[in-house]
């Protein structure tokens, strides 16, 4: 089976192409070009080299949220796009759970958090056992505050992956001793990441029609929150 | 905080146009005034500073627009937005801290969502028909005109 899975959440692209599991090709941009101007160009020098014609493609997979507004859209427009032209099934893969495949390989809780301004992250939890990684929440908006107060429950080694696991990990070094922080590299969400994810969902047989596929926004608890100016003179 | 007098809108575009000598890419201009206050003349003045080509309009209804001049400029009309997940869906964050001049008209609308070192210019009507008092927040006064 193969698979093309893309990833624009963040400022960050990329594209992978597995084959029954096999990564055969990623490729990954992190630079001020915008998404619109990296990501095509990538999926087609992706095909080219794996000689693989998109025809070929079984599956299409993409991390259809949380994340940036604008990429997440792109994502999720180039795939419905592309997989409604082939006439082939889409997954929507979590952001969140595809940084957590990328990093998940000892045994522990992996605590995937994006930064969601004003002391916010969106979070999901997975238990990693023996190499087989189990969704513990679902995606979630919520403050570090209240994440933390969930995590001091749990006595093993919990993994912080995201953009907001180095504002966690200075939160909760000290209050939690089990916390640690993945290295950068393994990180963050990548394509890949996203190919693993949506593997393992086409076999539980979670896929889409191009239709149905859609950006997954998290509401922030915050959006409660005066955002205006007050009238009368006020800090 | 510095205070200026504008005679017309072509001095207010004119004032726009010397401040963006000073601006280097990542900074965030939040105007705030009514309607008619010349908000769109100081971003038309502020687009040429930059060498933007090409006319400059209100985004009312686009909610940004788009230029690129020395460094990428956007221009932001939040008198829309009246929510936290409106802002959200301009992609209002996605443009921070991307190395593009920022300028918001209707700043009023998310003001607890501004930037810490935002540069707030407010548009007000002075004694005469045509006149109008701009006051600039957040930029050092040698730093206000450029060279």
């Amino acid at each position: 089976m193969k698979l093309l899975a893309i990833d624009s959440s963040a400022t960050a692209a990329s594209a992978a192409l597995l084959e029954d599991g096999v990564l055969r090709g990623e490729f990954f941009i992190n630079t001020k070009l915008t998404h619109s101007q990296t990501l095509m160009p990538m999926v087609d020098a992706l095909l080219k080299n794996t000689c693989i014609p998109i025809k070929d493609i079984d599956l299409f997979a993409v991390a259809a949220g949380p994340g940036s507004f604008t990429g997440v859209r792109i994502g999720v427009a180039a795939v419905k796009g592309m997989a409604m032209a082939q006439g082939k099934p889409c997954v929507s893969v979590s952001t969140l759970e595809a940084m957590a495949y990328t990093a998940c390989c000892f045994d522990g809780l992996v605590c995937a958090v994006m930064d969601a301004r004003c002391n916010q992250v969106y979070n999901a939890l997975f238990q990693v056992e023996k190499g087989r990684m189990i969704r513990l929440t679902p995606d979630r908006a919520l403050s570090i505050a209240e994440l933390a107060k969930e995590l001091s429950g749990y006595q093993q080694p919990i993994f912080l992956v995201g953009d907001g696991a180095d504002l966690c990990y200075n939160h909760y070094t000290g209050p939690i001793p089990g916390i640690r922080l993945v290295p950068a590299h393994v990180r963050f969400q990548h394509a890949s990441g996203v190919g693993a994810a949506a593997y393992i969902l086409a076999k539980e047989g979670k896929t889409l029609s191009p239709a149905q596929l859609m950006p997954v926004y998290l509401r922030l608890p915050q959006a409660e929150r005066e955002l205006k100016k007050k009238k009368e003179g006020k800090q | 905080m510095r205070r200026i007098c504008s005679h017309s809108p072509a001095e207010t575009e004119a004032i726009g146009e010397r401040l963006a000598g000073a601006l280097q890419g990542n900074e965030v201009l939040a105007l705030y005034g009514g309607m008619g206050m010349g908000k769109t003349a100081f971003v038309r003045g502020l687009a040429r500073g930059l060498g933007v080509r090409g006319e400059v309009s209100s985004p009312t209804f686009a909610l940004v627009h788009e230029y690129q001049g020395r460094v990428p400029l956007y221009h932001f009309d939040m008198y829309r937005v009246g929510s936290w997940d409106d802002l959200y869906s301009t992609g209002f964050f996605d443009y921070l801290d991307c190395g593009a001049v920022l300028v918001i008209e209707w700043s009023e609308n998310i003001e607890a969502a501004l930037p810490d070192g935002v540069i707030r210019i407010t548009l007000e009507k002075g004694d005469g028909e045509q006149e109008r008092t701009l006051t600039i927040e957040g930029m050092e006064a040698d730093e206000t005109f450029g060279n």
